[in-house]
């Protein structure tokens, strides 16, 4: 018994598949190598073993020389991961929205199960949902490429592809130029917002009368829906003045993710004893129901663009 | 700069040990003496390669083994089949068409 042999078949062993042939393999290589120490030095010792061995060549990159390298994915099918899982945590993140809006758990039997939840619950529950579409959308096509069949997997030619998103190649010093005067208006804007907030308690008004200003929503909701979109205009410029220094997409995940949480807590608003203004009473569930929607509306372009800047973050790092 | 040879000569190595080992089989051989005979003709193998890609051509019955227990230390002879003695001339006559196109364009661009 040669307790560095069989220290090294037993590496070997930890990464080799398949169990029937694996007794097998290790004899094969005992033997061999055992003949060759003998051979070679003479004798099988502990340091004849040891160059033996080392010749042999490392454990891991043994074993793998027996695995028959059918890849996991296809690589015909690896454009459609990110493909799918986008179009998959697309339909999850508006359900999840929904789901925010409207304080409804459902359920898509047997695919989807969305409980109840609260904007940071949806915030903290969104990569969760990616991984798992993610996850889904793999085991997927590992069954089809383990299948050996050519399947087509269909793909609308409509809408935004993914693959073809490029990197715009405007002129980086005009494009700085252009987010500069974007930062310098949104400052002026969140400057001017504070400005009003602070001496009003509410930037939203009737009249543009600055004598007699008469706000739009009752104090408390003035003052709440005043500091949310108070907080966007700072986000918004703050992403403008770091895009300034750096052209990362993390920077427009971070701001697409406050305004979420934003848009979120404003849909959250009672809607009830909104306005300090007489409305005619027919109007009111009109009116309701059009500033749900645009927020609504806003938040899906944010989400949409969030997940095209997670999904090109992902297909970059997959490519390297 | 000189062209890094080396994964091209590996995709090179890897049809040629098939035939290499197919045409050593005529006689019953096992593992290690045909490590040892391909490099007196002057060719390197890596060990590692050798067991796998004898172990792929058994799966398709192009040779058999048989473990020998009678002396000290077991060994496992190889020998061709009848199917690898066929896949072998179709090899070979892959390779040799191979070496002539080859040949002619040397040629050909030595005339030029």
């Amino acid at each position: 018994m040669f307790e560095k042999l069989e220290a090294y078949l037993e590496e070997i062993s930890h990464f080799l598949s398949g169990r029937g042939e694996r007794e097998e393999i290790l004899s094969e290589i005992r033997s061999h190598i055992l003949e060759k120490a003998t051979q070679e030095h003479g004798q099988v010792t502990d340091a004849s073993l040891d160059k033996v061995i080392a010749a042999y060549g490392p454990a891991r990159r043994v074993a793998e020389k027996y695995l028959d390298g059918r890849p996991i994915i296809a690589p015909a099918y690896k454009r459609y991961l990110f493909r799918y899982t986008t179009l998959l945590f697309a339909v999850h993140t508006l359900l999840t929205v929904i789901g925010v809006i409207f304080k409804e758990s459902f359920i898509l039997f047997p695919f989807l199960f969305m409980p109840r939840l609260g904007v940071i619950e949806a915030l903290m529950y969104l990569p969760t949902a990616f991984l798992t579409d993610l996850g889904v959308v793999a085991l997927v096509l590992y069954f089809i490429t383990q299948s050996g069949k050519d399947v087509r997997l269909p793909w609308p030619r409509l809408g935004v592809d993914l693959d073809e998103v490029k990197p715009p190649n405007k002129n980086v010093l005009l494009s700085r130029i252009g987010t500069a005067v974007g930062a310098v208006i949104m400052l002026a804007f969140t400057d001017f917002a504070l400005y009003l907030f602070a001496k009003h308690q509410t930037i939203f008004f009737v009249n543009l009368n600055w004598n007699d200003p008469r706000p739009l929503f009752t104090p408390e909701a003035g003052q709440r829906i005043s500091l949310v979109v108070i907080a966007m205009f700072a986000a918004s410029t703050i992403a403008l003045l770091f895009k300034l220094f750096m052209r990362s997409r993390w920077v427009d995940i971070g701001s697409g993710v406050v305004s979420l949480a934003l848009i979120g807590l404003l849909l959250r608003q009672p809607f009830e004893n909104l306005f300090a203004v007489n409305i005619a009473e027919r109007f009111l569930p009109k009116i309701k129901f059009g500033l749900r929607f645009m927020l609504l509306f806003i938040a899906s372009m944010v989400t949409v663009k969030l997940i095209k800047n997670v999904v090109c973050i992902g297909r970059k790092k997959l490519a390297k | 700069m000189e062209p890094e040879i080396g994964n091209f000569e590996t995709e090179m190595n890897r049809g040629f040990l098939q035939i290499l080992v197919l045409a050593l089989l005529e006689k019953d051989m096992y593992g290690y003496s045909m490590v040892r005979t391909i490099r007196e003709l002057g060719y390197e193998v890596e060990e590692n390669t050798l067991y796998p890609l004898l172990r792929r051509l058994e799966k398709n019955g192009w040779v058999r083994s048989k473990w020998d227990v009678s002396e000290d230390r077991p060994r496992k002879f190889y020998a061709i089949t009848d199917e690898g003695r066929t896949l072998r001339t179709q090899l070979l006559a892959i390779w040799k068409k191979q070496d002539e196109i080859l040949k002619h364009l040397m040629e050909e661009k030595s005339h030029v």
